[in-house]
């Protein structure tokens, strides 16, 4: 370390500020790190309870892992597993699908009714979400989706069906393609749906691989609509009302180390799907497509 | 077979809503409207890109629509392409009213300036692909994709992305993909001005070339006045939205019906003086500085038949047409501020009673090859090569 | 020019005998100018629509003002000698119907709107001469010309019915007694702006907890907001410099944490920061604190320590997408300033942070929104505690968080939606102030 230091022509004082600077980032890497590594550990713990009097558990196992993905009677977690899988794998078909497909509208038509949508996306966003939530409740309610299996169809419409106004990031991409691709492919005797499917999306790979992650992603994490929305239909529930019940207080002494095994099970593809994507998503903010 | 006609074509860009309060506003002030868009024409309706703009062409024939930028030319090859709406008048290709049938079943091919090749598909896929949007049989399609890759000598890079090829096979696969399925009307904008001098050069007599195997009508434009010359068979002059001649390379050259055209064609520029056009014994004469030259039979003609008075004139004369001489008399003085060599001739950038031209003087008439910066020079025109122009109209006199 | 463009006033003027008739039979214009198929369909839909408003839509409309005045009754039947139940109206389905029915009725007047314009528009086509599409060209149309109705059909659809219609249905219960105050759960009445009156009064209880919730939602934000936005800043200048080594590891670590679903996240954080959490277990094992910090119990505590776990959940966002923006600024800046001998701290001041700024004020509006509505942190976190006694709004509760407790939990629906409205009232206003005094919107050329 020392020599590899002298090698460098660093002045004494630009060499201390380096190394203070690594210490730094040590210090917060371990801040942000911790947390993470503590879950980690909780899940492999053999004792029970959420709360103990050491820092690292005592013992190891792996029997929280096995609870978890075995017991059917208290809290259904293999169930919760299904339901969630299947309502992420449609409402990520469809809203995929809303959004590239309003993003590219505006990209790129131009239509009397494009610069209201865009206005009303704006003040829409400015409301705050929940106040549309027992609205929603009702209008499903009517619709007959609230009873029973017709849940998760509730779910799916719900995930879906505001997804169009999320289209800011995928336009921001759209825009950055160049005009004349379009004029060239339009010439070549494409229809604008030819366009879009056979230009812009190819073109277009990592923005459309961010919103199909996003989407996807969106029905693992949301507990409080789940939560409205199933209320006490146990077989309907999904993993996020399952990890949020773990923690109340009837369950909390027996599951919270299943918690923490559930919590790892479901950020590890989620934080596998999100590293792979970092790159499309630092992409995507600065939009790269070149002619 | 392709002959195209446009019937007063126009294109208003309607002005949005914040425009016109943004010119409200400006008046209210009493500022002075500043047209960032060159000087556009600007009526009710909104800006006017392209004013009654009227061509017939011929099938084969090569046209080239020439203008400084902001003119309109890119506007009207995109009105015939289908790219724009056309506001008012007529396309017909064939006898056929085009106006509002979409770009794809024109029979037209374009070629971009930015070549807009497809980023994610290889060279080879870029030429299929407007085939395989007409359901051209396979083994048609990969016959004609050879033909067009032979003649442009792109087969080495087939397989390659567009991303990895130089600038100048980019341009030969964009100008492939245009003729791969043999348009009628073959639309180019600007394709060269992304290549450096060198391949420009190499491109434009490709462009000749292509051009005799090809069965097409070709539109280009261009800012360029030497492509225009080398290239068209007629050329269009625009300049903000208006057309201001169209003729043979020759014609525009010699011929320049204003002082605009004058101005834009030929390299470098016509020279302008103050003078006066007079009539000495019946005979038309121009008059500059001292110097009295009494200009050609045909000129004579064309001024007479309109009548012409003597008046202040702007007088143009082509560097390439001056002529310098050592004999007394109807001469006009200058003195040589700077001289280039440009090999076999040399430029002079004359003073001539504060006013700068440029004289283009071969160097076997010089002696010792060349002049000293500050040698006077006596100067005159030939007069078959001056061109009388009015002041106030910037109209040329022998076609006003 | 302006006599023969499309309105629906020209239609009537101008139009043919086929055109006018569509005034009334809608579809008309088409049937009778070569549209059979589309003439129909409007037609079915004119029919449908007189269907609906004589089945259900003029009553509902009719029960609108009212909310419906039956309550629910028990009568007591002789012959079976039990009390049975009378159907009462239920004052929040008749809402929801009300509004249903006058989104219906608005988007029938457009229909007619646009099917007038259409019959004089095809009108026009044959007096001129020209060709009338057929099904089959609008069709094909609709994949070219026309992709964005097809394209923008189904997510408009799905937006007016998931997000416009109920917005405007809570925006409307802020005007009714709907609340479990008074028993008016199931019928219930306008009741006018009382409860905005209610909500803004800072001597009621009710306005007193607006009024704190209010101030505290704002400091949160701009807290939350800023802080994320300079601090992540500065970890990716850190991680950025030139004499940092193992650039990709550090990222690594810090964006690990995003890769963790965030409701996974607060809820640990929940449980580590407990009296007997792994924190407090942690500082005493170390003999740091004898007694566990109160976290979540005390205000002043409970709201540091979010502001500063939102610290920890943000930093990482802002890093990752500060990154690339920062590269991006022309280097000659930072060599002109080194010239005039500026140091780093002025050289950020000067030239960094301006330049984000105007860069990235979008970006910093809508984390400003997002902070606003930031239900997620303070839900799982402190769940709005600590709670006086009394009142319905925590200490740390956001207007959204109130916004969820006062409607799900204390079905309060009145009071939730007047809150719902003031969040969005003073977004718009911050939104509207900083964008307009944004240097990107009144400079646009300012770096460039």
């Amino acid at each position: 370390m020392e020599n590899q230091m002298a090698k460098n022509t660093m002045s004494p004082r630009r060499r201390i500020v380096n190394i203070l600077v690594h210490v730094l980032l040590g210090i917060l890497a371990i801040i942000w790190v911790l947390p993470i590594v503590w879950i980690v550990l909780t899940s492999f713990r053999a004792e029970p309870g959420a709360y103990t009097t050491t820092f690292l558990p005592q013992g190891y196992t792996l029997n929280n892992y096995i609870k978890l993905l075995t017991d059917r009677n208290v809290l259904n977690f293999p169930k919760m597993f299904t339901n969630t899988l299947i309502i992420s794998i449609i409402s990520c078909v469809i809203s995929t699908f809303f959004v590239l497909s309003v993003a590219y509208s505006l990209s790129r038509m131009r239509f009397k009714f494009r610069k209201p949508y865009m206005n009303m996306a704006m003040i829409l966003g400015l409301f705050p979400g929940f106040m549309t939530m027992i609205a929603q409740y009702f209008i499903l309610k009517s619709m007959g989706l609230t009873e029973g299996a017709s849940i998760r169809i509730g779910l799916i419409v719900v995930y879906c069906a505001c997804t169009g106004l999320g289209f800011q990031i995928s336009k921001g991409f759209f825009d950055t393609i160049p005009r004349s691709i379009d004029e060239a492919a339009i010439i070549d005797g494409a229809t604008q749906w030819q366009v879009f499917t056979r230009i812009t999306l190819p073109l277009s790979k990592p923005i459309v691989i961010y919103t199909v992650m996003t989407a996807f992603i969106a029905p693992w994490v949301d507990f409080i609509f789940a939560k409205v929305l199933c209320r006490a239909n146990a077989d309907q529930f999904t993993v996020a009302i399952g990890l949020w019940n773990m923690l109340q207080k009837e369950y909390i002494y027996q599951w919270y180390t299943c918690f923490a095994a559930g919590a790892v099970l479901i950020s590890i593809p989620i934080a596998i799907l999100f590293l792979y994507m970092q790159r499309f998503y630092v992409e995507g903010m600065s939009g790269a497509v070149k002619g | 077979m392709a002959t195209l006609s446009l019937r007063h074509i126009q294109k208003i860009y309607p002005m949005r809503d914040e425009d016109k309060k943004e010119r409200k506003k400006q008046k209210k002030k009493g500022e002075e409207t500043i047209e960032k868009t060159y000087s556009l024409k600007v009526t009710e309706e909104g800006v006017v890109a392209v004013d009654d703009f009227n061509l017939e062409i011929a099938d084969r024939e090569f046209i080239v629509i020439v203008g400084p930028s902001g003119c309109g030319k890119s506007t009207t090859m995109r009105m015939v392409a289908g790219l724009e709406d056309i506001t008012r008048g007529e396309l017909y290709i064939n006898g056929k009213l085009m106006n509002d049938v979409d770009p794809k079943d024109r029979d037209i091919a374009m070629v971009f300036q930015n070549y807009a090749l497809y980023p994610h598909m290889s060279v080879k896929q870029n030429l299929e692909f407007p085939l395989e949007l007409r359901k051209v049989p396979k083994d048609e399609m990969e016959q004609k994709v050879q033909w067009a890759a032979e003649i442009l000598g792109i087969t080495p890079y087939l397989h390659r992305k567009p991303k990895a090829l130089s600038g100048g096979q980019r341009q030969r696969v964009a100008i492939g993909r245009a003729i791969v399925r043999d348009p009628q009307v073959l639309l180019m904008d600007e394709p060269l001005s992304n290549l450096d001098a060198k391949l420009r050069n190499q491109m434009r007599a490709e462009i000749i070339k292509l051009r005799q195997r090809l069965n097409a009508t070709f539109i280009y434009v261009t800012h360029d006045q030497t492509e225009a010359m080398t290239l068209g068979d007629r050329i269009v002059i625009m300049r903000d939205g208006d057309v201001q001649q169209i003729g043979t390379p020759t014609e525009v050259f010699d011929h320049p019906v204003n002082l605009f055209v004058a101005g834009f064609i030929g390299m470098p520029q016509m020279n302008l003086f103050d003078g006066e056009l007079v009539l000495r014994d019946g005979k038309y004469a121009v008059r500059c500085d001292d110097a009295e030259i009494v200009l050609s039979e045909d000129k004579q003609k064309n001024l007479a038949d309109r009548n012409a008075q003597p008046q202040k004139v702007v007088i143009g004369v082509r560097p390439e047409h001056i002529t310098l001489d050592k004999v007394e008399g109807a001469m006009i003085e200058g003195v040589v501020d700077v001289s280039e060599m440009m090999g076999s001739s040399v430029h002079l950038h004359v003073n001539v009673g504060g006013k700068d031209c440029i004289i283009i003087a071969p160097r076997l008439d010089l002696e010792g090859g060349g002049l000293a910066d500050g040698s006077k020079v006596r100067f005159t025109f030939a007069p078959n090569a001056v061109h009388v122009f009015d002041p106030e109209t910037e109209k040329n006199l022998e076609f006003a | 020019m302006k006599e023969d463009r499309i309105t629906v006033l020209n239609a009537l003027r101008n139009g043919d005998l086929f055109t006018r008739l569509s005034a009334v039979f809608m579809g008309a214009g088409m049937l009778g100018h070569r549209q059979i198929v589309k003439g129909v369909l409007v037609l079915l839909l004119e029919v449908a629509f007189f269907v609906f408003m004589a089945t259900s839509g003029l009553h509902n409309l009719g029960m609108l003002p009212s909310l419906g005045t039956e309550a629910q009754g028990e009568v007591w039947n002789e012959a079976k000698q039990i009390y049975e139940y009378t159907a009462g109206d239920n004052s929040q389905q008749i809402l929801l119907a009300g509004v249903v029915t006058c989104f219906v009725i608005v988007g029938f007047v457009a229909l007619w709107i646009l099917q007038m314009r259409h019959s004089y528009k095809l009108q026009k086509l044959i007096e001129d001469g020209k060709e009338v599409p057929t099904l089959r060209e609008d069709i094909k149309n609709l994949f070219n010309g026309n992709l964005h109705m097809t394209l923008m059909t189904l997510p408009c659809i799905g937006i007016l019915i998931f997000n416009v219609v109920p917005l405007v249905y809570m925006i409307s219960m802020a005007f009714t007694t709907y609340s479990k105050e008074g028993e008016h759960l199931i019928l219930f009445d306008w009741d006018g702006i009382n409860q905005f009156l209610r909500v803004l009064n800072m001597n009621g209880n009710i306005g007193r907890q607006f009024w704190h919730v209010l101030g505290w939602t704002i400091i949160w934000a701009v807290f939350a907001t800023f802080l994320n936005y300079i601090l992540g800043m500065v970890l990716a200048m850190v991680i950025n410099r030139k004499d940092t080594k193992g650039k990709a590891f550090w990222r690594f670590c810090f964006v690990l944490s995003i890769a963790v679903p965030q409701f996974v996240t607060l809820m640990i954080m929940n449980i580590m920061l407990q009296p007997s959490g792994a924190i407090n277990v942690l500082l005493m094992n170390a003999g740091l604190i004898t007694e566990p910090i109160p976290f979540w119990t005390n205000t002043m505590l409970a709201r540091i320590t979010i502001i500063v776990i939102n610290l920890w959940v943000g930093i990482p966002y802002t890093m990752l997408q500060v990154t690339g923006i920062l590269q991006n600024i022309p280097g000659e800046l930072y060599e002109a300033a080194r010239m005039d001998g500026a140091g780093p701290v002025k050289v950020f001041f000067k030239i960094t942070l301006p330049y984000m700024l105007f860069v990235t004020t979008p970006y910093l509006i809508a984390s400003f929104v997002g902070n606003i509505n930031n239900f997620n942190i303070i839900y799982l976190l402190s769940g709005g505690g600590p709670t006086m006694v009394g009142d319905t709004a925590g200490q740390t509760d956001l207007l959204v968080t109130w916004l969820y407790k006062l409607t799900i939990d204390q079905q309060y629906y009145n009071l939730g939606a007047v809150i719902g409205i003031m969040t969005f009232v003073i977004l718009t206003i911050v939104t509207l102030v900083t964008y307009r005094n944004s240097s990107s919107y009144k400079n646009e050329e300012a770096f460039m």
